[in-house]
């Protein structure tokens, strides 16, 4: 397949010519915008899957890149270089991101079509979807830090518009202005760091960044502060607070839970395919940098406390949405630990992994509320109080929901035991190198054990034991099986399976997908971007570059690049280890669960009465809703907000504003003074009085009399001939 | 006899001759008074020629003066007579219509 912009764009171009169509053109007509919105997802999937299998099985190689670009526009004047390049980057990652994100958000428009059929508001939830999608696909697409900040604006627009969906329900508008807002946080601090960049190399291009690299030209050091930062650490931590504040980790994870006031798909559009994944595909793409700018170990600590603490209160949520938005933020956090730790392929894979199984999940969970709806508000419910014994109503979503719960519990035959237990691995790689990165392997693994039980916590309240509200569950409708329901949540159920993802599991001689690898197709498709490759390269605008090198064999090296063939032997048993050892973490949460939930040997109110302190707390959410929203914006916030409105109207206008009319009237005076006095009476009456004095001389003299004229000429000459006594 | 006679009658009459100019408002007196003082000037060139050496430069040049006087008498009462038929008066100071 030969590639172009015109044949890689329209993936993108496609769901935004829906947005523009349905926003604009289409809007009354909601079928027919409905149509256009689930076509121009579908076409891109097809491209997608193109794409991914051209990759995959033609370009066997992860150092394979495709890079188009085209100068946006140019205001260079002489030597002064200012000029902006737009363009695409298409390696192995962002093919295998593609079809997740196309794949994902097709299901997800497939399951709205049945989620949002009732909803007034049916078509505008579309024009939303469309533009999400696009928004993500131009980001996997970018070549570089500009446009992804483009569209990851995009993106933060979207899902202010898509939490604040049912704008009538009390609290959606706060939870859509909260989301903005500390999203914007971390934006800041990501534009920041692309300045930072931009000033340094010229260009932000992911191929300039890396070249600059890898001549190592991004040590000199940034004055802040007085203190002397290296550049990369700078600009790596900035991006990475974009990161952060994107992908709801610590301590920007507040915005995430509350972004469920949105429509149930929307929240799986957003947890899975697009808005959190973007934050850990921008870091996995800027991997190199933080790892030059020596922020691994920072970004390991943030991404272990994050899958710790968002698991913790995973445990006491009783919304089975919210339950599942703070597994998302644990999951994010793995990523996170994934990228801290070097476990790059991985990382990606549980990004890949985690968006499948978290739209099913949520797909699942809308699923579950629709058919529940409270008899005397009509209003659905979400509460697992109030749910039970479903699973004999809702058989199909039962099955799609226990399938995700077994992947993200990371049981084996699953995704996740795959992608979580390798990042888990390499965590433990990490801290037998280094006693830093102890502590994050062991919030990691405490988060593992967590996971399944809030997990299978979930499953049992909802779909096993008695039903609870026994009202509520004789008005609950039968499943009956329908393509847009059921299929989506079906697809994406079988695409937890391992095997997809990791021909290791399973056994190599039972499923050969994948012939030229072996082993593990994902770890020889994407790999850390081999910097000393962009070394030679010279920008060519308008040009297309393409890596010829690629191999056209698997160069999959099992042995992670140690040389020694004790210490990888010593790598694979650490990594068996954690394999073993998460496992049987899992099955220990399940089994808590088990125990608590169905045959309630323990119970959980004596867990919630015997530590009834950090039930509060973890109840609070660790009470950082508090700290942001009581402390930091009332108390520190609205002060300074009331001492720069004092600035501003006491000092400002008091004196500037209105000390400007004091001056002006002074001038003003002054000004009157001068025209008075100089202008008129001098300039205007004084030469008419001048012009009139001359007049009165020259009439006396110029009298036309030519007598007087004589006489005055005989005058001259008497007195003339007087003066000079000619000699006679 | 010497020559200051000759002076003394021409310097009269050349006085006369611009007082006649300056005081009389009649545009012919004023003509006359200039026929005083060319005249004055001719006899002053006979006197200093008879005096001084015995050319007759003086002579021709007294020619001259009486021949243009004679011109410029014919000129100026041409001039007076169109300013006549124009004014009805032939009083200087109505000449008065270069004067705007």
């Amino acid at each position: 397949m030969e590639y172009s912009i015109s044949t890689i764009l329209p993936i993108m171009l496609l769901p935004f010519f829906a947005f523009v169509l349905n926003a604009f053109i289409v809007k009354k007509f909601t079928k027919t915008a409905v149509a256009i919105s689930c076509v121009a997802i579908f076409i891109p999937f097809i491209m997608a899957m193109r794409i991914f299998i051209d990759f995959v099985f033609n370009k066997y190689s992860s150092d394979y890149y495709i890079h188009k670009t085209f100068t946006w526009f140019d205001l260079s004047a002489g030597a002064q270089i200012f000029k902006v390049q737009m363009g695409i980057y298409l390696d192995n990652m962002s093919a295998v991101m593609l079809l997740m994100v196309t794949g994902v958000a097709f299901l997800i428009h497939l399951f709205s079509t049945y989620y949002m059929h009732d909803d007034p508001r049916y078509g505008r939830f579309f024009v939303y979807l469309s533009l999400f999608t696009s928004a993500m696909l131009g980001l996997v697409l970018s070549d570089n830090l500009f446009s992804v900040f483009i569209f990851w604006e995009l993106m933060g627009f979207c899902s202010y518009s898509l939490i604040g969906f049912y704008y009538e329900k009390e609290g959606a508008g706060n939870a859509s202005l909260k989301a903005f807002m500390t999203t914007r946080v971390g934006d800041v601090f990501f534009l920041l760091g692309i300045v930072a960049l931009w000033t340094t190399i010229g260009s932000v291009s992911y191929v300039e960044i890396y070249k600059a690299i890898a001549e190592s030209s991004l040590s000199s050091p940034v004055i802040l502060f007085g203190l002397g930062i290296p550049l990369a650490t700078f600009a790596g931590f900035c991006i990475f607070m974009g990161t952060i504040g994107k992908s709801a980790q610590f301590p920007l994870q507040v915005w995430l839970p509350d972004a469920m006031f949105g429509p149930t798909p929307c929240s799986a559009l957003i947890h899975a395919a697009t808005m959190v994944a973007a934050g850990v595909y921008l870091s996995l793409r800027m991997y190199p940098l933080m790892d030059a700018g020596g922020l691994l170990e920072f970004i390991a600590y943030i991404g272990g406390i994050t899958a710790l603490g968002a698991a913790t209160i995973a445990l006491v949520q009783t919304d089975i949405k919210a339950v599942l938005a703070y597994s998302t933020i644990s999951q994010l956090g793995y990523m996170v630990l994934g990228i801290g730790v070097g476990a790059y392929s991985a990382s990606l894979m549980h990004l890949i992994t985690h968006a499948v199984f978290k739209a099913c999940l949520f797909l699942s969970a809308g699923s579950v509320i629709h058919a529940l709806h409270d008899h005397h508000t009509h209003a659905p419910v979400q509460e697992m109080p109030r749910m039970g014994g479903l699973r004999k109503k809702l058989p199909y979503t039962f099955i799609a929901m226990l399938f995700c719960t077994l992947a993200i519990s990371g049981i084996p035959l699953f995704s996740a035991f795959v992608s979580k237990d390798r990042i888990l691995g390499d965590a433990l790689v990490m801290a037998a190198h280094s006693p830093i990165y102890i502590v994050p392997a062991i919030l990691g693994f405490c988060g593992a054990f967590l996971t399944p039980f809030y997990m299978f916590r979930m499953i049992f309240l909802t779909f096993y034991g008695e039903p609870r509200d026994q009202e509520l569950y004789k008005h609950a409708h039968d499943e009956h099986f329908s393509y847009n329901r059921n299929l989506p949540l079906l697809i994406l159920a079988v695409f937890t399976l391992g095997f997809w993802y990791s021909g290791s599991l399973t056994g190599q001689g039972i499923v050969k997908v994948f012939p030229e690898s072996k082993y593990e197709w994902f770890q020889v498709l994407v790999e850390k971007p081999v910097l000393n490759k962009f070394l030679g390269r010279t920008a060519t605008p308008l040009e297309v570059s393409e890596s010829k090198e690629f191999i056209e064999h698997s160069h999959y090296d099992p042995n992670h690049g140690i040389a020694s063939e004790e210490e990888a032997h010593h790598v694979h048993l650490i990594h068996r280890f954690g394999a073993a050892a998460s496992f049987l973490i899992a099955l220990c949460g399940i089994l808590l669960a088990y125990s608590m939930y169905i045959t309630r040997k323990f119970s959980p109110e004596w867990w919630t009465t015997t530590f009834a302190q950090w039930t509060k707390a973890l109840k609070n959410r660790y009470y950082f809703d508090h700290l942001y929203i009581d402390i930091l914006i009332q108390k520190l916030l609205h002060p300074f907000n009331n001492l720069l409105a004092w600035i501003d109207m006491g000092f400002y206008d008091r004196y500037a504003v209105d000390g400007w009319e004091r001056v002006l009237a002074l001038s003003y005076s002054v000004a009157r003074w001068f025209d008075n006095i100089v202008i008129d009476s001098v300039l205007v009456d004084g030469s008419g009085i001048s012009v009139r004095f001359f007049n009165i001389v020259l009439r006396t003299i110029q009298n036309g009399k030519i007598q007087f004229y004589f006489l005055v000429l005989l005058f001259v000459l008497a007195s003339y001939v007087l003066a000079f006594k000619p000699v006679i | 006899m010497g020559i200051i006679p000759y002076i003394v009658v021409s310097s009269i009459l050349f006085i006369c001759g611009i007082i006649v100019m300056i005081a009389r408002k009649n545009i012919i007196a004023i003509l006359l008074g200039i026929e005083l003082v060319l005249n004055a000037a001719a006899l002053n060139f006979v006197a200093f020629t008879k005096f001084n050496n015995m050319n007759i430069d003086g002579h021709v040049f007294a020619l001259f003066i009486i021949l243009v006087a004679a011109a410029e008498a014919a000129v100026g009462l041409a001039i007076v007579i169109r300013f006549f038929q124009v004014r009805e008066s032939i009083h200087i100071d109505s000449a008065t219509q270069l004067q705007s």
